[in-house]
């Protein structure tokens, strides 16, 4: 493995070269786009393993973002031990000692591995800005999961609405009634009790 | 901290009772619902009960799984709650930063984060070794072709043939890598300069060498096997044969994980050592285990994958089977889980070797601050298991090396090949 002069070069502070390292390609694109508009150079990688260390030796990172949660990581790992000039691991958190700091990272997702003697300040902020758009990713997709979830629910009900008002006779607002009454008496969210008569319809027929 | 768990523990009368030999037999006559509740009430109680266990899928994280399929750790006072991890790097971090509480954890990757190598550096603990060889090291199906099928022929084909070659194990600081060096490097390969290595997560393994830019890797099975069964690599030596018996997982924590939750910590390697005399029991257990295991939320491959090696039924691709005596174990009749002193030092002598450690740290104070053989002792005796004399044992390597722990900075540069 070659090793160039990278750590003068990164504590001149001209420019920092940021590698976004992950398998989803739309939390890659909203991560680069944030770290390009604070000024950074950023590559993206989807790379697997063996590529991995390929292109952490072309682009010469000064830092890699990476999920926390890519089996790519290792392969980092081995990067930075064996490939003495390569990211270190985490360093400025290991340093600072806050495991608070760490597992807030780490709990957006975000896992970094940045050259030895950078800048401390600016290591962060960029660390901020991808916990930041991991954060906001990771919102975008539980609301759309909890919209979907929400849409499944108002189905169901529908659904079992439909069931109970064909079988006993009653209207529309008898039904609901009925099938609030149901999930009171049994402490269930009513998306459960529509989904048991549902799937009780089905088995009388 | 190892050294005097009288400080942290209420209840030494009651400890004391439970270490003598006759009191585990007197207890083996009191049915096990008594005997919990007997747990339960008395300071040993755990202070933490539901304990999560991070492992990778691989066959030797049986014995923590098994103690919470089997409901073992049930009877210890706590609730297992196995969780799957994706790389070894993040089953480090969510130690450090206590997402989980304890992991089946590469030997050398926890003596790696004590001392710092590469990465954030923590007090770290080693409660028990989960299991002993049932690894091995795989070259490519194009290698073997071409006549190299084990450690001579390599170098030969290496010298005749001369390129990059390139060799994948599981961490920098892991296992995996030190066999490979070891082994490598007996056979005049010096892994530092004659080939390129690098770190790939075990079940990316297979799908990596059938692309084609691998020459060979180490790691666990069902790994080895699955590409022999896949028709794209062989068997060239198994890591046993490297080492016969040689320490591989261990049950891993903080040293902190420990000293706040001594009791959790001794019901948590009790429950395991019992899971594992559990598997080494009897065949029709092993078969249960690799069913077990094998399912999508463990190890995720087919059963047979997994049960050929387990029960120790060999092949090595060629045509060669044998039956291997010294296949994976999990007990060995207390053998296995016993952390020696002699087996966490050695992974120190060959980071020191390999030059992941510039100095000669004490060697001995490191293993004995680590590695918790009090807390193992009480957990043995807990679980019935056999305890060994002595806390050091005697191997010998592949190359006819002695490793017995004694001098182990004379051992660390005795090698001729090294860093």
């Amino acid at each position: 493995m070659h090793v160039a002069v990278r750590q003068g070069m990164a504590l001149e502070g001209l420019h920092m070269r940021v590698l976004v390292v992950d398998e989803s390609r739309g939390r890659a694109r909203v991560l680069r786009d944030a770290l390009a508009q604070a000024g950074y150079e950023v590559v993206v990688s989807r790379a697997a393993p063996l590529a991995l260390a390929g292109v952490v030796a072309r682009v010469r990172p000064d830092v890699i973002v990476i999920d926390t949660e890519s089996p790519s990581r290792d392969t980092l790992e081995h990067l930075a031990v064996m490939g003495r000039d390569l990211p270190r691991p985490i360093v400025m958190f290991a340093d600072d000692a806050a495991p608070e700091t760490l597992r807030n990272v780490m709990r957006a997702g975000v896992a970094a591995y940045v050259v030895d003697g950078l800048d401390p300040a600016r290591v962060k902020s960029i660390i901020e800005v991808a916990c930041a758009r991991f954060e906001e990713y990771q919102g975008l997709r539980n609301e759309l999961a909890a919209a979907k979830s929400k849409l499944a629910e108002r189905k169901v009900v529908e659904r079992a609405k439909g069931l109970l008002m064909k079988a006993r006779g009653v209207d529309e607002g008898e039904a609901y009634e009925m099938l609030r009454k149901l999930a009171m008496d049994r402490g269930k969210p009513l998306a459960e009790v529509a989904q048991q008569v549902v799937d009780l319809g089905s088995l009388l027929g | 901290m190892s050294e005097k768990p009288d400080a942290r523990e209420p209840s030494t009368d009651r400890r004391s009772f439970l270490k003598s030999a006759g009191a585990a037999a007197i207890m083996s006559l009191v049915p096990d619902a008594v005997r919990t509740a007997a747990w339960a009430a008395g300071s040993d109680a755990p202070e933490k009960k539901e304990v999560k266990v991070g492992f990778i899928p691989l066959t030797d994280c049986a014995s923590v799984v098994m103690a919470a399929a089997l409901g073992i750790d049930e009877k210890y006072g706590i609730k297992i709650v196995p969780t799957k991890e994706a790389s070894w790097a993040s089953v480090r971090d969510k130690l450090i930063n206590g997402d989980i509480d304890a992991a089946h954890v590469l030997y050398g990757l926890v003596y790696g984060v004590q001392m710092g190598v590469g990465g954030p550096r923590r007090d770290m603990a080693v409660l028990m070794t989960l299991n002993n060889n049932g690894q091995a090291i795989t070259l490519s199906k194009k290698l073997a072709d071409k006549g190299a099928v084990d450690g001579a022929s390599l170098a030969a084909l290496m010298k005749k043939e001369a390129r990059e070659y390139t060799f994948a194990q599981t961490f920098p600081t892991g296992t995996h890598a030190m066999w490979l060096y070891y082994w490598l490097a007996a056979n005049g390969v010096n892994p530092m300069k004659d080939i390129k290595v690098i770190t790939v997560p075990p079940p990316q393994m297979v799908a990596n060498m059938r692309v084609g830019n691998m020459d060979g890797y180490c790691v666990g099975e069902p790994w080895n096997h699955r590409a022999i069964a896949d028709g794209i690599g062989i068997t060239a030596i198994t890591t046993q044969d490297i080492w016969k018996d040689h320490p591989e997982k261990v049950l891993g924590a903080t040293a902190e994980f420990v000293q706040k939750y001594p009791n959790t910590a001794r019901a948590l390697t009790a429950a395991v050592i019992e899971a594992g005399k559990w598997i080494d029991a009897s065949l029709s257990n092993r078969l249960k285990m690799a069913e077990t295991i094998a399912a999508p939320a463990y190890v995720n491959t087919s059963v047979d994958v997994i049960n050929q090696r387990i029960l120790g039924r060999y092949q090595n691709g060629l045509g060669k089977t044998w039956d291997d005596p010294n296949h994976m174990k999990f007990y060995g009749d207390g053998a296995v889980t016993f952390p020696y002193y002699s087996d966490g030092m050695w992974f120190l002598t060959q980071h020191r070797r390999w030059g992941l450690m510039k100095q000669d740290p004490d060697y001995l104070a490191v293993a004995k601050q680590v590695n918790q053989v009090e807390i193992y002792k009480q957990a043995a005796t807990a679980a019935k298991a056999s305890l060994p004399k002595e806390p050091m044992r005697t191997s010998k390597l592949v190359d006819g090396v002695v490793w017995d722990g004694k001098d182990p900075k004379k051992y660390a540069g005795s090698f001729a090949v090294h860093a």
